[in-house]
């Protein structure tokens, strides 16, 4: 049985193993949240829990489980997703579902996990994760640019419709990013690209955990905003 | 509160203020370590508080005149040492019917909010690039993303800080000294005395009123852009270049 009593809350991280995820999810614990990790292996959070966020029914399940066993959910912060590019020709429908199911899918199914719990317990944080290519597009990024920017739609939506009951929906879209999204040989580290960002270097994974707790503690006058951290990519 | 010492050893220079978002903000950035040089136009007993309060320098100057400017950051970098965030709030607005504004009205409103903002900038860059760096916080508005019936001048005046902000992030963040722009919403402040007057209501109701336009169901606090501000000044955020943050209650659609 996983200590319940938490000062702060419970958060519930998607893709919370690598990457990004496991930057929030380190964070969110240092403040004093008990985290869940959901992502298709181990994260090394308070409760991992193993879960394809595409997956409605597995969603709810494990939702279901850290609410019994760490208490009501208070922040959702959705960063499960991958990276590929493929030209636009050359994308298979199955390479399009999936994308789309990870992304928009996986963003709608833990949304609608936790909210019937937001609503009751009177307030929550939702934090999505979106990308800088939804707001500035990308060559050979189409399937992955349209799964991001309807996170965007969905988000904005989302946060007018819950936002007079006390749920605060916000998103996060990073720009290129030091994680192991990027493969070694990935064009945005290349020193080249690096050069024609304002910052001439690639964001940080803390800074995008930066802004995802800034919105989680003192953005509380945001509603349906996209903050991105995209070393000025996209302007 | 997200405080701590994150502006320890630097020096921050707030325009306007003597009250609302800037009186705020000066006060948080003290509450984070910062020097804070609290600017208002003229010597008032409201400067004098915050600076008490801050525990800050007076940096007395109008915005809209740049050799008064030049002349306060220059005495700022003497009194407590070379500014390492800029935050330019100071603003003035006048409401009124696009062609019942009169040109005089015009110009001091672009004068004050866009001009007095590149003559801060303009003046404090060499400061930032001895430091090696800088963080520099442009306040716009809601009204400069939306644009607003009978705000004209003033709308198109914040409208511009935000294409200067994005300019200047481009520009500068090569060297290290990243700028962004809040555009805050309806927030709690004196200037809502005005509207309310303007509108020939009571405070409350001028408040009720633009509540009732915004999804989270309440207007802002000055201390919620503040920490918006200090979250650009101080945090692990110069990822963040040129962007437009808009702590708004989600207030971006039209209800009237």
């Amino acid at each position: 049985m996983v200590n319940s009593n938490s000062e702060v809350g419970v958060a519930v991280v998607t893709g919370a193993a690598s990457g990004i995820g496991a930057e929030v999810s380190d964070r969110l614990s240092r403040t004093g949240y008990r985290v869940a990790g959901l992502d298709l292996r181990e994260s090394d959070t308070d409760f991992p829990l193993t879960a394809d966020v595409s997956d409605h029914q597995a969603v709810h399940e494990a939702v279901d489980r850290v609410t019994e066993e760490l208490g009501p959910v208070s922040l959702l912060v959705t960063v499960a997703g991958y990276y590929e590019m493929i030209p636009v020709q050359e994308i298979t429908l199955e390479a399009w579902r999936r994308m789309l199911g990870v992304h928009l899918g996986g963003t709608y199914n833990a949304c609608a996990a936790v909210l019937p719990g937001m609503l009751e317990a009177g307030g929550g944080t939702i934090v999505t994760v979106s990308s800088e290519l939804a707001l500035g597009g990308g060559s050979e990024d189409a399937h992955y640019a349209a799964a991001k920017g309807a996170i965007i739609g969905f988000t904005k939506s989302l946060a007018v419709e819950v936002a007079d009951r006390r749920i605060r929906v916000n998103c996060v879209a990073p720009g290129p990013t030091d994680t192991p999204l990027l493969e070694p040989t990935s064009p945005w580290r290349d020193q080249g690209f690096l050069e024609t960002l304002p910052l001439r270097r690639l964001v940080r994974p803390n800074e995008v955990a930066e802004a995802v707790l800034f919105l989680v503690e003192e953005g509380t006058f945001f509603c349906g905003q996209i903050l991105s951290p995209n070393a000025g990519a996209v302007i | 509160m997200r405080t701590g010492n994150r502006l320890e050893g630097t020096v921050a220079l707030v325009t306007g203020a003597g009250q609302g978002i800037g009186r705020a903000t000066a006060l948080r950035l003290a509450a984070e370590g910062a020097t804070v040089a609290v600017n208002g136009r003229e010597p008032a007993g409201k400067i004098d508080e915050v600076v008490e309060a801050c525990g800050g320098v007076p940096a007395i100057a109008d915005v809209s005149d740049p050799v008064a400017v030049e002349g306060m950051i220059a005495a700022v970098e003497g009194s407590a040492g070379p500014i390492g965030v800029l935050v330019a709030n100071a603003a003035y607005m006048s409401m009124g019917p696009f062609l019942e504004q009169n040109p005089d009205d015009w110009w001091r409103q672009i004068e004050t909010n866009l001009s007095g903002t590149f003559y801060l900038i303009r003046s404090v860059l060499p400061q930032m690039r001895r430091l090696g760096g800088g963080r520099i916080v442009i306040v716009s508005s809601e009204w400069g993303v939306t644009g607003w019936p009978n705000a004209t001048a003033y709308a198109a005046s914040k409208a511009g800080l935000i294409s200067l902000g994005k300019t200047l992030g481009r520009e500068l963040a090569p060297e290290g000294i990243i700028t962004n722009v809040i555009a805050p919403g309806v927030t709690d402040t004196p200037q809502l005395e005005q509207d309310a007057r303007d509108a020939d209501v009571s405070m409350n109701e001028i408040k009720a009123r633009y509540a009732a336009e915004i999804p989270a169901g309440r207007i802002g606090n000055p201390e919620e852009i503040a920490a918006t501000v200090a979250f650009l000044a101080a945090g692990k955020s110069a990822a963040l270049v040129g962007q437009v943050l808009q702590p708004n209650g989600g207030s971006t659609r039209s209800w009237a």
